[in-house]
């Protein structure tokens, strides 16, 4: 399966119409471009500088490419985000290209409702692939001592550089080479992991530099309640 | 198949928009594999704003995609998109599919 986030910092004169009309698009992308699967949205509530999340799923890499040809695609979603399309709303991303995402055995991301939270990690290309393996395995374990987090999932940002057939860089590596993907019951549940006792919480709040070998150069945090079709 | 770019300026914005179509644009686009068809612009000297409208043409969606990948890695593309933003104060962007039309009997 490919998973995948698309990300708008949104234009601060965008009529409130055309926004709506984005949201709208991504929330019910799935109903026109079937290969689209778990299309939710949310806005983002942290200090980030982007506002509109749009998080999906393909089956394979054939119906992501389904996806890119098909008309709803092209004619409705990219109305508002191509740089020179007359109805662009969005603007240049602070984070980088809005594009993130991974490939994965099984939606072990889904949830039907809920806070997600994707953090953005920059690992450090000198790292190892001993040391990177551990810190996934690490984040994939964060559940069993937060209980609240009912989703972690931790993945190379393939898709940041693959965006156009799934697989196959197109450009060089992507500023965020890799996302943690959680998922919680509440907006409580998550405050409560935050502030929680757990290893990965506490790792979180010392910038990344406790328990993780020092590999994680960067990161910048999302989240938002899952708003579905 | 077409796609219709119709974009709204300021009269004084016109000459401007013009002549970044007919450089950076007709380079970016026909560059990424678009066909250019046709530019016009709604009469000035008339008290309103104008409107531009440019046309390209390509084979089908699955074209369209290879264009729009060639678009996006192309840096000028997005300084085409920027100062073309900051020329136009609205407009729509359509595609548009051929039809046969039958002769009424």
């Amino acid at each position: 399966m490919l998973r995948r986030f698309e990300v708008y910092a949104l234009r601060p004169d965008s009529p409130v119409d055309d926004v709506r009309a984005l949201e709208m698009a991504c929330r019910r992308c799935g109903r026109f471009i079937p290969e689209v699967l778990d299309c939710a949205v949310g806005w983002n509530l942290s200090d980030a500088p982007v506002q509109l999340v749009w998080e999906h799923a393909y089956q394979s890499p054939e119906a992501y490419r389904r996806y890119m040809v098909h008309p709803y695609h092209a004619v409705v979603m990219d109305r508002y985000l191509l740089p020179d399309s007359p109805q662009r709303i969005v603007i240049d991303g602070p984070l980088g290209a809005g594009l993130y995402g991974y490939a994965c055995d099984t939606p072990s991301y889904r949830m039907r409702g809920g806070t997600r939270r994707l953090v953005l990690l920059r690992i450090d290309t000198k790292a190892s692939g001993a040391d990177v393996a551990r810190l996934r395995d690490e984040l994939e374990r964060a559940p069993a001592d937060a209980p609240g987090m009912v989703v972690s999932v931790m993945a190379a940002n393939t898709m940041g550089a693959a965006w156009f057939d799934g697989v196959t860089p197109v450009m060089g590596p992507p500023r965020w080479t890799h996302v943690w993907e959680q998922g919680f019951a509440t907006r409580d549940a998550l405050d409560s992991y935050r502030q929680g006792a757990s290893t990965m919480a506490g790792v979180e709040r010392a910038g990344w530099d406790r328990g993780t070998g020092g590999i994680v150069t960067r990161s910048a945090e999302l989240f938002y309640e899952l708003s579905g079709d | 198949m077409h796609l219709v770019d119709t974009v709204e300026v300021e009269p004084e914005h016109v000459d401007r928009y013009l002549e970044l179509v007919s450089t950076l644009g007709m380079a970016v686009m026909t560059g990424a594999g678009a066909s250019f068809v046709s530019c016009a612009t709604t009469p000035g000297d008339v008290g309103e704003r104008q409107h531009i409208q440019v046309v390209w043409a390509f084979d089908d969606f699955v074209h369209w995609n290879e264009i729009r990948k060639n678009m996006v890695l192309d840096p000028r593309y997005h300084e085409y998109g920027g100062t073309a933003a900051s020329l136009r104060v609205g407009g729509t962007r359509r595609f548009f599919v051929p039809v046969t039309l039958s002769p009424s009997l």
